[in-house]
């Protein structure tokens, strides 16, 4: 049986848990999930130990952090980065699946905040130009090896001592030599030209 | 000249070209927010000083400005009076403070040195600063009646921009009566 103090204790006890300041703890400890008024309820299971921490890693590697340069949420150390790696470790564990998540983050960013833009519209350029600077690139070689293996046309072998090389501007610079070596024009003395 | 050479020369310069020139004239640091002209999102959030949670939604009817910021911020230090006295001096539009990744102890006692004429708002983990797409405090959003973002504004205000932002809140609003039959 209780007793009058018993009971006044368990009133006042009652009293408190009804209080504003209880009410506030009990909203901060409820969890917000903004994400679902943007895309609507979970639409996978729920994750958990390991395969959490997998997923988290790998969605988590797919978002840019806002405030860094080319790093993902999942590799930065910032602030920012740190929240939203905590928002997509929070919304795998409560099923949201990664496409979902992601639409999310894109629906709060813009696009940018997509590590790997998406296949739609003028994004089609990012993911084929590679491609075709590729291709390019393998048509310009093919071309470069095909000239070099045209046979090149042998000069006629010299046989003659005073045979002069098919090309001219060769020849002329045989004879050149031939004139600085000798003293006459030609390396052919006035005896020998006669 | 070679023709051929003009051609391919010019092909690959002119889209250089064409993005250097369309380029200079931006701040490559913004990012327009996607959210502007969508509804904006929801939260329920605890007052600083133990007063109650406060939700958007229930502000629904009168424009909202919605300004992230914390106390370690600098910017945020000489925007404050000015959002102080735009708060006092506008008793039509209602103004919250989201404080971002800072301590509740801390925003106590900044507001208590340096004024307080609106609710701040505890964003545990930036929950909230996530689903605004904020990068960096202090930014602000302005709100509309209809619970439609009109604008963001990244860094301080002044007081010129706040009416300047308001004012295209409530323009919007006279547009928005003026186009319904």
């Amino acid at each position: 049986m209780m007793t009058t103090t018993r009971r006044f204790a368990f009133a006042l006890a009652l009293l408190l848990c009804a209080s504003p300041s209880w009410a506030q703890t009990q909203t901060r400890t409820k969890a917000q999930i903004p994400a679902a008024s943007v895309v609507g309820a979970p639409q996978g299971q729920p994750l958990s130990g390991t395969q959490l921490d997998v997923r988290t890693k790998e969605v988590a590697s797919l978002v840019r952090c806002p405030v860094c340069q080319g790093l993902s949420v999942y590799d930065s150390p910032a602030t920012m980065a740190v929240n939203m790696r905590h928002e997509v470790r929070d919304l795998l564990s409560k099923g949201y699946t990664e496409e979902q998540i992601l639409t999310y983050f894109e629906k709060s960013y813009g696009e940018f905040v997509l590590l790997q833009p998406t296949m739609r519209g003028a994004n089609w350029i990012v993911w084929l130009a590679p491609l075709a600077l590729l291709a390019l690139g393998g048509f310009i070689l093919r071309g470069v090896f095909r000239k070099k293996a045209v046979p090149v046309e042998q000069d006629r072998p010299v046989t003659d001592r005073d045979q002069l090389p098919d090309d001219p501007r060769l020849a002329r610079y045989v004879l050149e030599a031939r004139e600085l070596a000798y003293g006459w024009p030609g390396g052919v003395s006035p005896d020998h030209r006669a | 000249m070679n023709r051929k050479a003009l051609v391919i020369g010019l092909a690959i310069t002119l889209p250089i070209i064409v993005l250097l020139a369309v380029s200079f004239g931006r701040d490559p640091h913004k990012v327009n927010s996607p959210l502007v002209g969508k509804p904006a999102p929801d939260f329920t959030l605890p007052a600083v000083g133990g007063q109650g949670p406060i939700s958007l939604a229930s502000l629904r009817g009168k424009p909202v400005v919605v300004n992230f910021w914390a106390t370690w911020c600098v910017p945020c230090f000489s925007e404050h009076p000015v959002l102080q006295n735009s708060a006092a001096s506008m008793r039509d539009v209602q103004f919250l403070g989201v404080v971002y990744d800072d301590t509740e102890p801390n925003i106590q006692k900044f507001l208590a040195q340096n004024g307080s004429s609106y609710p701040s708002l505890m964003d545990e983990g930036g929950r909230i600063a996530i689903a605004y797409g904020v990068y960096g405090v202090p930014e602000t959003f302005f709100i509309d009646p209809s619970g439609m973002i009109v604008a963001k504004h990244e860094g301080p205000l002044d007081y010129g921009q706040i009416q300047d932002y308001i004012q295209k809140m409530s323009q919007k609003k006279v547009a928005s009566r003026e186009g319904t039959p």
